[in-house]
């Protein structure tokens, strides 16, 4: 109960950890009350089976008036739970909204899509229920037995004592489940994954899998998957088994013992008979509410679990910002004996510096995993450095602010992003004040203008999720439309176009031609020509600089270059249906 | 006969089920013995108050029958439990062997108008969504009718005037239900949309983070992403308002208090008035409260009835889709791999419009033919109905005269195989991934395909060679991928293979390597190849221009460009993209 009343005040402001407060007291009040009537229940028999009308009629009037108290307080706690669960919703999701905008870009994959969209969703409706649905039985199914046993402890000590060890071994029997059911729970989640997994690979390669004849093959790596599926949640079966049967067996025991303790007490003379069914009655109800509480707590360790996921997400470090953004002087980047590390044992950059002077070319080469990407992502802050530092016209990007430093800078990686909304609009998003003839200008120059000429409804043409009525080729050029309408003065590129066909090829080379125009660029560079016209070129091995120069001196160099160069110039010169040209270098 | 497809679906395990329900009728009246005990006690005990001797003997025997009970209990509990899980397992696995075995049965094309989300939704998330309800419902609700029908026989056995008092909470609950209910479908209607947009604008929010930071969007996104969030807030006010009341008054009516408040009164009053004897009090209050039990769990069941039977119609509709047609009895072996396309058309649906109009075409056994034209001309449809993706809507595709309708799979595939951009790579060995097509292929075999393949260094580099597992062991680029599956396709070794060249270019980093192994791979096969850029494939036997689905021009390169058409215009913009003439002598200048 404490577990998930605690992280929940840790997500609200003060008022609202007030009216969490109210709420929790006004019904642990409800529990309390309830448990005391349930108490009443032991003299208003005594007295009706004695017949002592007065004494009947006063605990009546006793329980009456608690059960008024009760269902006040309920409705009070209830109306404040449900306004704070409207509230809740609103603050998990205002202040999952108002931090992740202020995360690292780096922070952000492929993962994270799914990830915040649940916890927008799903988790926040679950947080919501806490107060809203959960709470109330919850508190009531510990506070009122509790008030029960501090009562019947007054009323027949050796009872309450019986009751109070049982409920250590319900409680230590429920703990025991969740220990074993958590452990097969492990193994069953991973088979449950891995199965999942092979079902989508088989969807996926249905293809290549029917062509090579072997869907036989397919069929095994998911067959078993599918079987170590059932091995899992057969092994889960007979361990929750085990813990089924222990807790019920605890819960069931522990009535049949208090009868049997009523029976023996009573027969002794040492209970009065009347008292003894009184107590029994209360003894049902106490074990009522055991059985609740282990009912319950699937719900709340739900709830738990997204409360947990979303503060864990909150205690995330955004970006520091500067209090007073720094001015640039000039477009110039300047990379200061960088060092960048993702998880902070491996360097993926070391010792890199660099320096692009305003309106120059540098173009970055070098293999796959060499660092190019992590040198881009560093300069438009998607995370900021190990050591060293990034400037932008003499100033540290980290002084310049994350707007500041967005401003000056346009980015054009391979995966694009079009948002849901019109070709216009996906345009416009980067300067809204911008005119038609702007627009226009910016269209034609990255050879936009053909693919609204092209739609049914030109610029107002809706783009589907993620712009998927566009070939690659296409939102490659909206996306370069947007950069030159942004017209910053930094651009970096990353030239790894996927396959286009000729014409979108020519078009988009054309279109980041003209981007770069007049501009301090970094680009990842695959193409011979960008190579050939840079004013400077930094070859990446290993995450260091290797080589640096133009590209006469670079070739004249005879190092990695002239293999890079010498490879790009063959595949650019292939031809499929020619002999093999020779054996593999190693 | 309209069946429910839910029933339908749990058929294979229903004697099981019943078996489980029959149990925990057993175990749910079990559970009742030591409550009707407490009772029994009291007539026994009760007698001492007027000084009337007690049978401290019977006291006894009813305790042990309450152990009695509590070991029955035990035993039907688990029963129960344990039928309806296996019963659930075996269901589960028996549904997603059905639907595996389906999938690989339906056309190829059936899986490019889907993605693989809908297809893991149904094998997996679908069939789990029958879990809970075979595994867990089933028992809860059978428990949840039981109870309160046996207890509710029994205090009208008792006493009838103060059973109907047990049953004003229930009937108040209810009310409380219906009016948070009433007219409550549009505002939930409401609140499903919200949630959906909410999805939808964190997915944005997130998948565009990049765009929206660096084109300075930061703003104006967050603010659609707080309005949408308000929005939903809203929504949920609004719904909440709505059912307040009711919720409100379901649990006031429902919690133990209040009925426990009506019982005492009404039986302590009815005492007086002699309705009842003192005895008759104490099962109704032992009892009594059981009544208001079921309204929640039936609450929950109905919801996850009907989210079980979404589920298993969506179950069944996967299971009744269309299957590629086999040939009854399969066609001779083909003689040659000479391919002809007869008057081809092809649309993806039957209503939609054609891609493919009339397309006649030979493939002369080891020529190659190349397809050119602009993205959505029909190029990647054409060479998708060879491996037989779908089949044409009109008109025939033939191997040697065999129309590729009248051969098994097995005998197709090893006539075609493929290599697209996407690899196809499992996450399985190398090495199996690349005897995929001939599982007892020797180790030579795999790795002279390896080798052909320039992919033999990489794997050897690999601290688990061949046995390392693709996407576990060591990250492969995506032109080693291709590399992989290029080995794989050298080694299936068809006569005929159908290829898209932008396969060599996804990926700049190993762009020459893939290269060397494609021009490895078609060496003496008859070729079907995508050509993106021209100039890889100006050697080919004939080239097919294709423009909206039709053939538009159709020789060799120097004939094309000789007849100044779309073929001249697509080269000279490949040209412009390409300037590769002159880069040999940049090196030596």
């Amino acid at each position: 109960m404490i577990t998930i009343v605690r992280p929940l005040a840790d997500l609200v402001d003060r008022d609202h950890r007030r009216q969490l407060t109210r709420v929790v007291a006004m019904f642990v009040t409800t529990g309390v009350l309830q448990g005391l009537a349930f108490a009443c229940v032991v003299p208003v028999l005594d007295a009706a089976l004695r017949q002592d009308w007065p004494a009947a009629t006063t605990w009546l009037l006793v329980l009456a008036g608690l059960f008024v108290a009760h269902h006040i307080a309920l409705t009070v706690g209830n109306l404040d739970g449900y306004d704070l669960a409207c509230d809740l919703l609103d603050i998990t999701l205002a202040r999952l909204g108002d931090h992740t905008v202020r995360l690292p870009l780096g922070w952000y994959d492929q993962d994270r899509t799914g990830q915040l969209s649940r916890m927008a969703s799903k988790g926040a409706t679950d947080i919501a229920s806490v107060p809203g649905h959960l709470l109330r039985p919850l508190i009531s199914a510990v506070v009122s037995p509790v008030t029960v046993v501090v009562v019947m402890a007054f009323l027949e000590w050796r009872l309450a004592l019986a009751l109070l060890v049982g409920v250590v071994a319900v409680l230590a029997t429920t703990r025991l489940l969740a220990v074993i059911v958590g452990r097969g729970e492990g193994a069953y989640d991973a088979a449950m994954a891995q199965g999942s997994a092979r079902v989508v690979e088989f969807a996926l390669n249905q293809p290549a899998l029917r062509v090579f004849g072997r869907t036989v093959h397919g069929n095994e790596l998911v067959e078993t998957a599918l079987r170590e599926q059932k091995r899992a949640s057969r092994r889960l079966l007979v361990t929750g088994f085990g813990g089924l049967g222990i807790q019920l067996l605890s819960i069931q025991a522990l009535l049949t013992l208090v009868i049997a303790l009523a029976v023996h007490l009573s027969l002794g003379g040492t209970l009065a008979p009347a008292t003894a069914i009184g107590l029994l009655v209360l003894t049902v109800r106490f074990v009522e509410s055991l059985i609740d509480y282990g009912e319950l707590s699937s719900a709340l360790r739900i709830a738990e679990g997204s409360l947990r996921r979303v503060l864990d997400v909150l205690a995330l470090e955004p970006l520091p910002e500067p209090a007073t953004p720094a001015e640039p002087a000039d477009s110039g980047i300047e990379l200061r004996e960088v060092a960048f590390s993702y998880d902070g044992s491996t360097r993926v950059l070391d010792e890199v510096s660099l320096v692009a002077p305003p309106r120059s070319l540098t173009a970055v080469v070098g293999p796959s995993g060499s660092g190019k990407s992590t040198l881009l992502r560093l300069v438009a802050r998607f995370h900021d450095v190990t050591a060293g530092s990034v400037m932008l016209g003499g100033v540290d990007v980290r002084d310049l602010g994350t707007e500041a430093l967005m401003r000056r800078v346009s980015i054009v990686f391979q995966d694009v992003y079009l948002f849901e909304g019109t070709l216009r609009d996906n345009v416009l998003m980067s300067r809204p004040g911008a005119t038609e003839d702007d627009l226009a200008e910016a269209a034609r120059l990255a050879r936009a203008d053909d693919i609204v000429e092209r739609l049914p409804h030109g610029w107002q043409t809706r783009i589907g999720e993620a712009g998927s009525t566009l070939s690659g080729g296409e939102k490659q050029r909206v996306s370069i439309a947007r950069a030159l309408l942004k017209d910053a003065p930094v651009v970096l590129l990353d030239e790894a176009t996927a396959a286009l066909d000729a014409e979108n090829e020519a078009a988009v080379q054309e279109a980041l031609t003209a981007l770069s125009a007049d501009r301090t660029v970094i680009v990842i560079a695959h193409r011979l020509q960008t190579v050939v016209a840079a004013d400077q070129i930094v070859v990446l091995d290993g995450g260091r600089i290797v080589e640096r120069g133009s590209h006469s001196e670079l070739l004249a160099h005879g190092g990695r270059y002239l293999d890079f160069w010498r490879e790009r110039t063959q595949a650019e010169g292939w031809r499929l249906l020619e002999a093999p040209q020779g054996p593999q270098s190693p | 006969m309209a069946r429910s497809p839910l029933l339908q679906t749990l058929r294979p395990v229903r004697g099981r089920l019943v078996g489980s329900l029959l149990l925990m009728v057993v175990s749910t009246v079990a559970g009742l013995v030591p409550l009707v005990g407490i009772v029994e006690l009291a007539r026994i005990l009760l007698p001492a108050l007027t000084g009337s001797p007690v049978d401290g003997g019977r006291a006894w025997v009813v305790v042990w029958v309450s152990v009695g009970a509590l070991l029955v209990r035990l035993a039907t509990v688990l029963g129960s439990s344990w039928l309806s899980h296996v019963a659930d397992l075996d269901l589960s696995i028996h549904l997603r062997r059905l639907l595996v075995a389906r999938l690989g049965r339906v056309p190829l094309a059936w899986f490019t108008e889907r993605n693989s989300g809908t297809v893991k939704k149904a094998v997996q998330d679908d069939v789990a969504a029958l879990h809970h309800l075979v595994a867990h419902s089933v028992m809860e609700l059978t428990a949840a009718i039981t109870l309160p029908s046996v207890v509710a026989v029994y205090l009208f056995v008792v006493s009838p005037p103060l059973a109907l008092v047990t049953l004003v909470p229930l009937a108040l609950g209810l009310a409380g239900f219906r009016i948070s209910m009433r007219g409550a479908g549009a505002l939930y209607r409401d609140y499903d949309a919200g949630l959906a947009e909410l999805a939808a604008a964190t997915v944005e929010n997130t998948g565009g983070i990049a765009e929206i930071k660096t084109f300075g969007a930061t703003g104006q996104a967050h603010r659609r992403l707080a309005e949408v969030a308000t929005r939903f807030g809203g929504f949920n006010r609004a719904w909440m308002r709505h059912s307040a009341l009711g919720m409100l008054l379901m649990e006031l009516a429902l919690t133990p208090a209040l009925t426990l408040v009506l019982v005492l009164g009404a039986g302590v009053w009815m005492l007086r008035s002699g309705w009842v004897t003192g005895l008759d009090l104490v099962p109704f209050l032992v009892l009594g409260l059981a009544m208001t039990a079921p309204v929640t769990v039936a609450g929950y069941a109905a919801r996850e009835l009907r989210e079980a039977t979404e589920a298993a119609r969506r179950i069944q509709r996967l299971l009744a889709e269309p299957e590629l047609p086999q040939p009854a009895s399969p066609a001779p072996v083909p003689a040659s791999s000479r391919v002809e396309l007869h008057d081809v058309s092809f649309a993806y649906s039957p209503g939609a419009p054609p891609v493919l109009h009339g397309i006649d075409l030979v493939l002369e056994p080891g020529t190659v033919t190349a397809l050119v034209g602009h993205s959505g001309s029909g190029k990647s449809t054409l060479t998708k109905l060879l491996p037989r993706f779908a089949d044409p809507t009109a008109g025939r595709i033939t191997i040697a005269g065999t129309d590729l309708r009248e051969m098994t799979s097995a005998q197709l595939y090893e006539q075609v195989s493929f290599v697209f951009q996407d690899t196809g790579l499992l996450r399985t060995s190398i090495r199996d991934n690349i005897r995929l097509a001939h599982p007892e292929a020797p180790d030579s075999e795999v790795r002279r395909a390896a080798e052909g393949a320039q992919i033999a260094g990489r794997i050897d580099e690999l601290p688990r060679g061949y046995d390392s597992v693709v996407g576990e062991d060591g990250q492969l680029s995506g032109g080693e991928r291709q590399r992989v599956a290029i080995a794989r396709a050298l080694l299936s070794d068809t006569p005929i293979l159908v290829l898209d060249e932008a396969t060599a270019a996804a990926d700049p980093e190993s762009e020459a390597l893939v290269q060397r192994a494609l021009s490895r791979l078609v060496a003496g096969r008859t070729l079907l190849v995508i050509a993106h850029r021209l100039s890889t494939v100006t050697a080919a036997d004939q080239i097919v221009v294709l423009d909206e689905g039709r053939v538009a021009e159709l020789g060799t390169h120097e004939e094309l460009r000789a007849r100044g058409g779309r073929y001249a215009r697509l080269w000279a913009a490949d040209q412009r993209a390409h300037p590769a003439d002159g880069w040999a002598e940049e090196e030596s200048a």
